[in-house]
């Protein structure tokens, strides 16, 4: 059990799928205009790592190593229109709010490449720790960079006035995004540095 | 060869287990989805005409909606057909040649309720018309009438959008005057081009006449402030505007041109033009049809 809770932790800060493995930063740089839009997002990315990860971990000795790729977005693309499909009749206001969010999430490489390197060679528990952890990893980093950019491009959070006015209009327009995430890259990698010594190398950006 | 044959087989059995899962799924959530979207429908043409979130219709308040139908039939050509709801919970199918004369009316057998149902109206219209002819659903708009006298027009349109299409529907009072427009289905990028469903952008078209709607361009300028806080209820609110003061504000702006989203250009200028088609159409085929329901002294609903 203490590995599973370490392989979740590993997800969320160790390797944050935004700040550390750089996956995914596309939608991390369009969306996240403001904290609601981030939370959205994420809760719907969790969802589908969580259920693609155990589905692939589940039938993984059957899908042939030469097709795995298209077999992993099929599994993907089934789960987000099931979702589609599935949440207007749970809950209709639920699914207002993420219905744009969700049909997104196809083509994310944060999914893909968490069912490649891990879920294709794991059983279904730890697959499952690691599908939480890189999407909850994926939830507070959008959270995280919404917070920011909405406070200093709007002067609100969660759509609530807190300054009274707009401090910085360019952190709403792409531009603030990229200096957000640079920013807080840097800080992830300047405490990285001070914790062990070595200098971080980054993963390839999507 | 051996290889290349458990490939083909492995893959077709993923994709066929997919395509059964996501069929069961579609087919057992397909009748509360219809139910839901019609709901939903209903309550955009509700509060678009001023009686949304509990605010009760008054009495003899009647929204009859019609559906337009592009016939094509081998020994008239092409027609357009307009099902409308007559008197005494009657409907009839107004058929019009494409030069915009009257070509016949045939009595339908569906009631009044019916015409929401678009799946039932569908086969009623084709039973309805001679044998080898065809009828395609184009469209629907909806008439309000209190006490017997027009209080406004609702239209469904839809716009090419960032990345696909979106629905919408526009609002008119009797003078065909925006009242009102509202994004039904979109997929514009949140953040940037969703923004299209906040009440700071589409306010901007209500009071727009006819006139105004042709000559409307898109501009990039900042929203002037007093004008946002007049087009957002909650800010409204919040600065203390009476009624009247959010009137003269948003009069003085009404000659404005549509007021770009930051950042979402293209979303903007597609719901601009989607407005300005959705109403110009209307306008052009809502007289056609009403000459044409004079010339055959229909009884008419509404």
């Amino acid at each position: 059990m203490h590995s599973n809770i370490k392989l979740f932790w590993n997800g969320v800060i160790p390797e944050n799928p935004i700040f550390r493995l750089a996956l995914s930063m596309c939608p991390a740089v369009a969306v996240t205009t403001n904290v609601k839009n981030g939370l959205m997002l994420g809760l719907a990315v969790v969802f589908v790592q969580v259920c693609s990860s155990c589905t692939v971990a589940i039938f993984r000795s059957l899908i042939h190593p030469r097709i795995r790729i298209p077999a992993y977005v099929l599994i993907i693309a089934l789960w987000v229109s099931v979702i589609d499909m599935v949440l207007p009749v749970i809950d209709i206001e639920i699914y207002k709010d993420v219905e744009l969010f969700v049909k997104l999430i196809v083509v994310f490489a944060i999914i893909i490449s968490r069912l490649e390197l891990f879920a294709s060679k794991e059983p279904l528990l730890p697959s499952f720790f690691d599908g939480a952890g890189m999407g909850v990893g994926f939830l507070f980093g959008l959270c995280l960079i919404g917070a920011i950019r909405e406070l200093s491009g709007s002067g609100t959070i969660l759509g609530h006035e807190l300054l009274g006015f707009r401090p910085l209009l360019i952190m709403i327009l792409p531009t603030g995004g990229f200096f957000v995430i640079g920013f807080i890259m840097a800080a992830f990698n300047y405490i990285e540095y001070k914790l062990t010594g070595k200098i971080p190398t980054s993963g390839g950006a999507h | 060869m051996k290889e290349i044959l458990k490939i083909t087989v492995s893959l077709t059995c993923v994709c066929i287990s997919a395509a059964l899962i996501l069929g069961a799924v579609y087919t057992q959530t397909f009748e509360p989805r219809q139910r839901i979207e019609k709901k939903e429908k209903q309550e955009i043409i509700n509060s678009l005409l001023g009686f949304g979130h509990g605010k009760e219709r008054p009495k003899d308040f009647e929204v009859y909606p019609v559906n337009r139908y592009v016939i094509e039939d081998p020994e008239a050509g092409t027609l357009i057909g307009y099902v409308v709801p007559l008197k005494e919970s009657q409907t009839a199918l107004v058929r019009i040649d494409l030069a915009g004369k009257p070509a016949g009316v045939i009595p339908l057998k569906a009631k009044h309720e019916d015409l929401l149902d678009k799946l039932l109206l569908n086969s009623m219209v084709k039973t309805a018309l001679p044998k080898n002819a065809t009828a395609t659903f184009a469209g629907t708009f909806y008439v309000a009438d209190i006490q017997g006298k027009r209080y406004g027009y609702v239209l469904e349109g839809t716009t090419q959008g960032f990345k696909t299409f979106i629905n919408m529907m526009v609002s008119l009072d009797a003078k065909l005057t925006v009242t009102g427009v509202a994004i039904v289905k979109s997929e514009e990028d949140p953040g940037l081009g969703d923004e299209i469903k906040q009440d700071f952008f589409k306010n901007q078209f209500v009071g727009k006449t006819l006139e105004m709607l042709a000559a409307l361009k898109v501009v990039k300028d900042p929203l002037p402030s007093d004008y946002l806080d007049a087009l957002v209820p909650a800010r409204a609110k919040k600065a203390g505007l009476a009624p009247d003061k959010i009137e003269e504000i948003r009069k003085k702006h009404v000659k404005d041109d549509i007021y770009a989203l930051t950042g979402a250009t293209i979303s903007s200028r597609a719901v601009t033009t989607g407005v300005q088609n959705t109403v110009s159409k209307f306008s052009k085929r809502f007289g056609i049809l009403n000459s044409a329901i004079e010339r055959k002294n229909l009884q008419i609903a509404f």
